[in-house]
């Protein structure tokens, strides 16, 4: 049926906007990716770029000002913007899965968490008997490194740390094909983010799952994918294999990006904060939508969106990239 | 607690003595009573002494349990007309509570989860006409329309004379077995709730409709085979109105709490998990949305069935309904302290206790609140 080797996700054109008081927020623009089984994404960009509203397409759990005016999002080949609202409430969370940017306030303060996750165990069929989605998530609790016997106990007696680690196991409870992970670990201090990202990858290998993770540090997006898309505005503005990207960024977004992060294994150099801030996307500029803040702008960059400057699966929106190998295709 | 009580008896006692007049000031227009009578009247009572002795007298007998003698149903002790009155108000309180708490919270939920529609206007602008009805007028109206024009039922008062006419049972025999059977079949719900929650999470709370109803039909078929099914039919016909006024007027302020309290829910990060999860969209609504949207209106719940026992007083002057409210109007008038204070001593007991309700009934609500 499904070959192997086709993507899990093909995302193409997707555009999206918010009906706003102040007028239309064009908050997704013509994103197009790809993602191939078992392997991590990671989004990054600045907070407002659109990284958020990219994961809330994939589940489709959309605020009603929201419209979804051009684009697809294949799921295994099937259009998942088409489904009936039924179809796709059985395809959330059995085939995506999400780990939300606010885990602090994601379970429910009334219901034990372990009865939280069986909940969704139940609603999908994964297990056909009580005591088998009890098993099963004494065995995702292991897997994340909490102990089973804290499933009888309330969201409020867990730390943070513990209580995203029993997100994190929520979301793995119905073996999804894809894991979006929206900033899993922002909210946390270093040490504990540190370990969590690693089991993530761990047992992301393990189960041979897709993970998008979505973030505004590249520290923690280098350390987890293969593949990282840079946002600006609502736009992909590069893509690539992460090292490929991290070693030679292409788009001076990128770079500004990264030069203002420090590098802990890398040589001692100034930090740098990007001067500006992100344009207002109810009236974004013309061209190049980076170009206020660029040091590189010219005046076609102030005229039209550039073209994908291109050299293997490694490409820039920019009309003048700073990796002189990647060539402009018209 | 104790405490609490013993302020609202001497406040009570004190406010009760500042009022003008006494008992015996009753017969002072009447030509044929000498002065001596009337301090003999006095004196029988313990009018003629003073404030404070009465009062220790009376806080001595009111904690060993001895309310007095109703001067105006001489010599029936106030206990025994508490004991008969109290009941029929709180059944009828505590009923039209019960229902108005349902609606209320039904229609909040609902006009909360599909906001903008034509329902949600209907329902919050009726429901906050109905809220600021003045209660006595709403309640004229009411019989007006029910019992006078359509005459679906009756008037007013506890039970129709004229059914009970050669009825070897008395009215209170009928009543108190009414409260028996309810709270059998309250237990009986409850019970069946709690087994299906903790033996079968797979089988759907539908499958405990039919359990229960079964449950209503042995209690009704029971009542039917008495004999006495007929008399208590009267007094559940003469429920109906004052119920359905209470309700009426009472619903929308659950409603509109609903409303607000769901708006904020709605927007918690739980619920959109919920959502993501895959779940339903009614479990989503009622077992994430509602169910935390419930814990300010439990709050709410307390302060309104204290509002409404209050309220007694009017509802049950305008049904004629032979409760506490009616009773302490009646005794007031007729300076009949004992009962008064009694009626006041109640009330006052009943707002307590529904406070501890409410406190236990958050505790099993909410996991975050425990008592040590």
């Amino acid at each position: 049926m499904t070959d192997r080797r086709d993507p899990l996700l093909t995302v193409d054109g997707l555009s999206l906007s918010y009906q706003t008081r102040q007028g239309e927020v064009q908050a997704i623009r013509d994103v197009s990716f790809e993602l191939a089984r078992g392997s991590a994404l990671g989004l990054v960009g600045e907070s407002g770029c659109g990284k958020t509203s990219v994961a809330n397409c994939l589940m489709r759990l959309l605020p009603d000002n929201a419209r979804l005016s051009a684009g697809r999002v294949l799921l295994d080949g099937q259009d998942v913007l088409l489904l009936t609202e039924e179809e796709m409430r059985l395809r959330r969370w059995r085939r995506i899965s999400m780990v939300f940017q606010a885990a602090m306030n994601v379970l429910d303060p009334v219901y034990r968490v372990g009865q939280q996750i069986i909940e969704a165990i139940e609603t999908h069929g994964v297990e056909s008997t009580d005591s088998a989605a009890r098993e099963r998530v004494a065995r995702l609790f292991r897997m994340v490194g909490l102990d089973p016997q804290l499933m009888e106990r309330y969201p409020h007696e867990f730390s943070g740390g513990m209580r995203q680690r029993a997100v994190i196991a929520m979301a793995l409870s119905c073996d999804p094909d894809l894991m979006i992970a929206d900033e899993p670990t922002t909210a946390l201090d270093v040490i504990v983010q540190d370990r969590i990202l690693r089991e993530l990858k761990a047992i992301q290998q393990q189960l041979a799952m897709s993970i998008i993770y979505i973030s505004h540090d590249i520290a923690v997006v280098a350390e987890v994918t293969d593949v990282v898309g840079v946002m600006y505005a609502g736009r992909l503005v590069e893509m690539g294999d992460t090292s490929d990207v991290f070693r030679a960024p292409a788009h001076p977004y990128t770079a500004a990006l990264m030069s203002s992060f420090p590098s802990v294994s890398g040589e001692r150099r100034s930090l740098t904060s990007l001067p500006g801030e992100p344009p207002n996307l109810s009236d974004p500029p013309q061209g190049c939508p980076f170009h206020p803040r660029c040091a590189y702008a010219t005046d076609v960059c102030r005229t039209e969106y550039p073209p994908q400057a291109r050299s293997g699966s490694h490409w820039a929106a920019c009309w003048h990239p700073l990796d002189a190998t990647l060539v402009p295709q018209s | 607690m104790v405490l609490t009580l013993f302020l609202i008896i001497t406040f009570t006692f004190f406010l009760v003595q500042a009022q003008p007049g006494d008992y015996a000031s009753f017969y002072v227009l009447n030509p044929d009573l000498p002065p001596e009578v009337k301090d003999e009247i006095r004196a029988a009572f313990g009018l003629d002494k003073p404030a404070w002795q009465q009062y220790v007298i009376h806080l001595k007998n009111t904690f060993t349990g001895n309310l007095g003698v109703s001067f105006g149903n001489f010599p029936r002790p106030v206990l025994d007309v508490l004991a008969e009155r109290v009941p029929r108000t709180l059944v009828l309180f505590l009923t039209a509570t019960a229902v108005s708490f349902y609606i209320g919270f039904f229609l909040g939920k609902a006009i909360a989860w599909r906001r903008g529609g034509l329902f949600e206007y209907a329902a919050t602008i009726s429901g906050a006409m109905l809220f600021t009805a003045f209660t006595p007028a709403f309640a004229l109206m009411m019989i007006w329309v029910f019992a006078f024009r359509l005459g679906w039922f009756p008037v007013g008062k506890f039970l129709d004379p004229l059914v009970w006419r050669g009825a070897d049972v008395s009215a209170n025999y009928v009543f108190g077995n009414m409260l028996l059977s309810a709270a059998a079949f309250i237990t009986f719900a409850l019970l069946v709730m709690l087994c299906l929650k903790r033996f079968g999470r797979r089988v759907p709370s539908v499958a405990a409709v039919p359990i229960v109803l079964g449950g209503a039909l042995v209690i009704m078929a029971a009542w039917a085979l008495s004999g006495i099914g007929g008399l208590a039919l009267d007094i559940v016909k003469h429920m109906v109105l004052p119920v359905a006024t209470l309700t009426l007027i009472s619903f929308a302020g659950t409603m509109l709490l609903t409303r607000n309290s769901m708006l904020e829910t709605i927007r918690e990060d739980y619920v959109m998990a919920a959502r993501a999860k895959g779940l339903p969209d009614k479990q989503v609504r009622d077992r994430h949305a509602a169910r935390n949207a419930m814990l300010p209106i439990v709050t709410s719940l307390v302060y309104s069935l204290i509002f409404a026992i209050d309220g007694s007083v009017i509802i049950e002057s305008v049904f004629s309904w032979p409760g506490t409210g009616l009773t302490l109007l009646q005794a007031v008038r007729s300076e009949d302290l004992p009962l008064v204070m009694g009626a006041m001593l109640f009330i006052g007991m009943l707002s307590l206790l529904a406070h501890v309700i409410v406190d236990v009934l958050y505790v099993y609500l909410d996991p975050r609140i425990r008592y040590q």
